[in-house]
């Protein structure tokens, strides 16, 4: 029964559209005071499941992106990316990938990507010719990319979902190849594409151009190597670097672009600081959800229901995909991560899967849901800023999910795509 | 109607109070590293204080998130009931929200009483202080509730305010 | 058939995870299976600091925890967190099986538990990338992790090296780039955590004895009869020699293993390191009952 009460109350008010944080903090109130338990342990978890260190890299680098597209870096490394590529065959669709995957490297964000590469990108393409569905799910699918590159403060929320120990450093250094992964089955998707349409090239704009584009773009380039440098050098860790992000871009935009004014600077904060109270409020929420959860022992349960239907690890990890990719159509990452992170991963470990490989899977996957209506935050922002409908940018999308799934499968078949890079930077 | 006014300018201060939270934040954590990799000499304060600030900021937001309708919900029955059941379905989530905004107060009053003599390891502050938020995070929320309820109930557009562009989840 | 839900932090195997489950079963056939112990291990039910909160609640019925989770909010525990108040592992046991260990567990009930038994948590001892600590001169600039206490922060600075706060999630890569230079931990969490693959030096200073022990929540003990207060005090009791011999096959193996991982493990002289504490003495052994707990501690033989 108090199974039935814990879901059905969460399913129930979900449903009838009460935000997210609070269908989790009443399901589990309703849940424990079923059980005749003292309810103030679901107010106790509200706030322990935000006070965790490694948690502050949310705020942060929600900041430092927000930063970045308002002060210019962002359109500094697209008219960087376009120099380099633009004169292959649908180059503009090129050139959206290459900057998003460049972009990727400084922010974790997929939104905010979406919102400043295609911001940038979309209007132009469609002026040159591009179909503007092409654009927006171009934009969209390559703006995953930065969940999977570092830094990615989901791969932080897996971590700390599965329990604190799963090392940051190794999630983020386990993204890179899946995430060039997909740049590559992206850009072969988007060349198929532009070729059958007819696209257009770009001219090349000659080599003193295109370095005066690498000059201007070298500041905010520069944060990738300032993190992984830092990271990896011991001056800050992973957690840390977030924060020095956002001095670095603080830095760039205020003194070397001179292009944040004190106004967007408040926008900024602002912006930052309500994208992180509804983030952390759900965490928070979730934890509670997650303690019923642990008390009741749905995991164990669960686990023991899908060892019974197959113990064969190839088969589970299809069912968890398929699974988690049903899940993402209708709900939003985070929230996703923080619920299943603590029902799969104990599932999988016992199947020999390692925790980092599980987590670019996990990431990889949900971000695809970030694509997928009815919930699809990435897919509306693109969709906005190509002024079309969903439904619009649906009809073209399916190569380029076919890409993003192939991915999928690669990453979850061959563990050493995630394991290699960090087993070598381990030494 | 004036009082609408007065809540909003409360949200407001409470949503500046919160930003400040955030740029003290930045300082302390450059100021951690500064001092371990510059001076050698790490202060032990630092993570506990950046946690601590951390949740006083966000449970700020959370409530100002109420009143400016910024948490994450799904639809779902919204796609196969007709326009007219939103403003119901609107108003049982706002009494949920009420609900549990109640039982933050409630609950929330007992930790802070609980533990107001125990002490957080390394800050010295009483433990009460990271629950303390809760409480008021649930005053705020249990206000900007009812306002939506009542606007609702007089007819007024609460249910139309377009979600902040500011938001960017993922 | 009560089954009572009890909290560790450590996962499923550890010593005290098993030394719990092997209460609840003497305490299952003391009262013929009225009365059984299920283990959530692994923190699945909150750290330390929270499942503390949630055994004073009632939400949760037994907890194992490590005193130095309780910070100083129950001053007679304190004392035993205090480094080298301990002279050897068999000074530890006699303090804690006499007179003394019985006051301190009395002196739990001010915070709303009913503590049943200590069990052993080992000796803790510093660990680091860089080279074998002999001196405290050796510590000096180091950068070292230690818990969120108020004891340990001041032990580190009193031997002159660099208390750094990290979660302990981060310790790992921490110490790997070097962002830290170490940590301090007792043999089986030095290898289980996998630091012994980056840190390769322990040095076997001992600066920490810190006891863990068993509580029930107050709420659950006062619903119990006094005939089922005293097996519930037996069983602990009888499980505390189980944990010994558990923890001791722990220690054994996870040196070897340690070892096997290419750790380099040295003998320390303890004297100069026990020469420094007087300032954390002095901090915190304040009124005149600490400081008579301290002597009859220091006055046990053993
Ligand atoms: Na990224
Ligand atoms: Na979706």
């Amino acid at each position: 029964m108090e199974y039935w009460i814990l879901f059905g109350v969460f399913t129930g008010l979900m449903v009838i559209g009460t935000p997210i944080a609070f269908c989790l903090g009443i399901a589990s109130f309703a849940t424990i005071v079923y059980l005749g338990r003292p309810a103030i342990v679901v107010f106790q978890q509200l706030n322990s499941g935000v006070s965790a260190f490694s948690l502050l890299a949310i705020p942060f680098f929600i900041f430092a992106g927000d930063l970045m597209m308002r002060g210019g870096i962002a359109a500094r490394i697209i008219s960087f990316a376009g120099s380099l590529i633009g004169h292959v065959r649908g180059g503009l669709g090129q050139v959206n990938i290459a900057a998003s995957t460049l972009f990727g490297g400084i922010s974790g964000s997929a939104v905010a990507e979406a919102a400043a590469v295609g911001g940038i990108m979309i209007p132009q393409m469609k002026a040159r010719g591009y179909g503007a569905d092409y654009a927006v799910n171009v934009t969209s699918m390559a703006a995953l990319i930065a969940l999977l590159l570092p830094p990615s403060h989901n791969m932080i929320i897996y971590s700390l979902s599965g329990g604190g120990n799963i090392s940051i450093a190794d999630l983020f250094t386990a993204g890179i190849i899946p995430g060039l992964l997909l740049a590559a089955a992206l850009s072969v998707t988007a060349y198929i594409v532009a070729v059958r349409r007819g696209y257009p090239t770009e001219p090349f704009p000659g080599f003193r151009k295109a370095g005066y584009f690498f000059l201007v773009s070298i500041p905010g380039l520069m944060l990738i190597v300032i993190i992984f440098g830092g990271v990896r050098s011991g001056i800050f860790t992973a957690t840390e670097s977030s924060c020095i992000a956002v001095l670095y871009a603080l830095l760039v935009t205020l003194l070397v672009y001179r292009s944040l004014g004190w106004d967007e600077f408040i926008h900024s904060v602002l912006g930052a600081v309500r994208t992180t109270a509804m983030v952390l409020f759900i965490i928070g929420a979730a934890a509670s959800f997650g303690w019923i959860m642990a008390y009741l022992k749905v995991a164990t349960i669960l686990t023991a229901g899908m060892a019974a239907i197959s113990s064969d690890p190839l088969l589970v990890l299809l069912m968890i995909n398929v699974v988690l990719l049903l899940l993402g159509t209708f709900m939003d990452m985070g929230p996703l991560i923080i619920i299943t992170t603590p029902i799969f991963l104990p599932m999988v470990k016992t199947f020999g899967v390692d925790p980092v490989h599980f987590g670019v899977i996990m990431i990889l996957n949900l971000g695809i849901g970030l694509n997928t209506p009815p919930l699809g935050p990435v897919q509306f922002v693109a969709a906005a800023v190509g002024k079309i409908t969903v439904m619009e940018a649906m009809k073209s999308i399916w190569p380029f999910y076919g890409a993003g799934l192939v991915v999928l499968g690669l990453v979850t078949y061959i563990p050493a795509l995630s394991l290699w890079l960090p087993a070598l930077f381990r030494g | 109607m004036p009082i609408s006014r007065v809540l909003g300018q409360l949200s407001n201060a409470v949503l500046y109070l919160a930003g400040i939270g955030l740029v003290v934040m930045t300082g302390i954590v450059a100021y951690q590293v500064f001092m371990r990799f510059v001076i050698n000499a790490s202060p032990a304060w630092t993570e506990a204080g950046s946690i601590m600030l951390m949740t006083w900021f966000i449970f700020l937001g959370a409530a100002v998130g109420v009143r400016e309708n910024f948490h994450m919900g799904f639809d779902v029955l919204l796609y196969v009931l007709p326009p007219s059941a939103k403003p119901w379905l609107r108003a049982i989530s706002d009494l949920c929200v009420f609900g549990f905004a109640f039982g933050m107060v409630f609950f929330g009053g007992e930790l802070v009483i609980r533990y107001w003599s125990t002490r957080i390891p390394v800050l010295g502050l009483p433990t009460a202080f990271t629950y303390f938020p809760i409480v008021i995070s649930g005053v705020l929320m249990c206000l900007f509730s009812l306002e939506r309820l009542l606007m609702r109930a007089a007819g007024e557009p609460v249910d139309d305010v377009p979600t902040d562009p500011t938001i960017t989840e993922a | 058939q009560t089954v009572l839900r009890s909290s560790d932090t450590h996962p499923d195997g550890y010593p005290t995870v098993e030394a719990v489950k092997a209460f609840g079963a003497l305490l299952s056939t003391k009262t013929d299976g009225r009365y059984s112990v299920e283990v959530f291990h692994s923190a699945q039910l909150g750290e330390e600091k929270d499942t503390i909160e949630q055994t004073q609640f009632g939400v949760l019925d037994l907890n194992r925890i490590s005193i130095g989770a309780f910070g100083t909010q129950v001053p007679e525990a304190t004392v035993t967190q205090l480094p080298y108040i301990f002279r050897s592992a068999d000074h530890f046991h006699s303090v804690l099986d006499g007179p003394i260990g019985e006051e301190i567990l009395a002196a739990f009930d001010k915070v709303d538990v009913v503590a049943l038994a200590f069990y052993d948590g080992g000796a803790r001892s510093f660990y680091n990338s860089g080279k074998p600590i002999n001196s405290p001169a050796d510590l000096a600039g180091m950068k070292l992790r230690v818990m969120q206490s108020d004891i340990f922060v001041d032990m580190v600075a009193a031997l002159g090296g660099n208390a750094t706060p990290m979660p302990y999630g981060e310790v790992y890569s921490g110490i790997q780039t070097g962002v830290i230079d170490g940590a301090e931990n007792n043999y089986p969490s030095y290898d289980t955590a996998g630091h012994a693959e980056v840190a390769k030096f322990y040095s076997l200073d001992e600066h920490l004895m810190v006891p863990e022990v068993l509580v029930i929540s107050k709420v659950v003990w006062d619903g119990l009869t006094p005939e089922d207060q005293v097996l519930f005090r037996e069983a602990a009791k009888e499980s505390v020699a189980k944990q010994r011999e558990f923890w001791a096959a722990k220690e054994v193996q996870s040196k070897a293993a340690v070892e096997a991982l290419g750790a380099t493990i040295n003998e320390v002289d303890k004297k100069p390191f026990i020469d420094a504490m007087g300032p954390v003495y002095e901090k915190y052994v304040t009124d005149p009952a600490l400081k008579d707990l301290v002597a009859r501690i220091q006055a046990t033989e053993g």
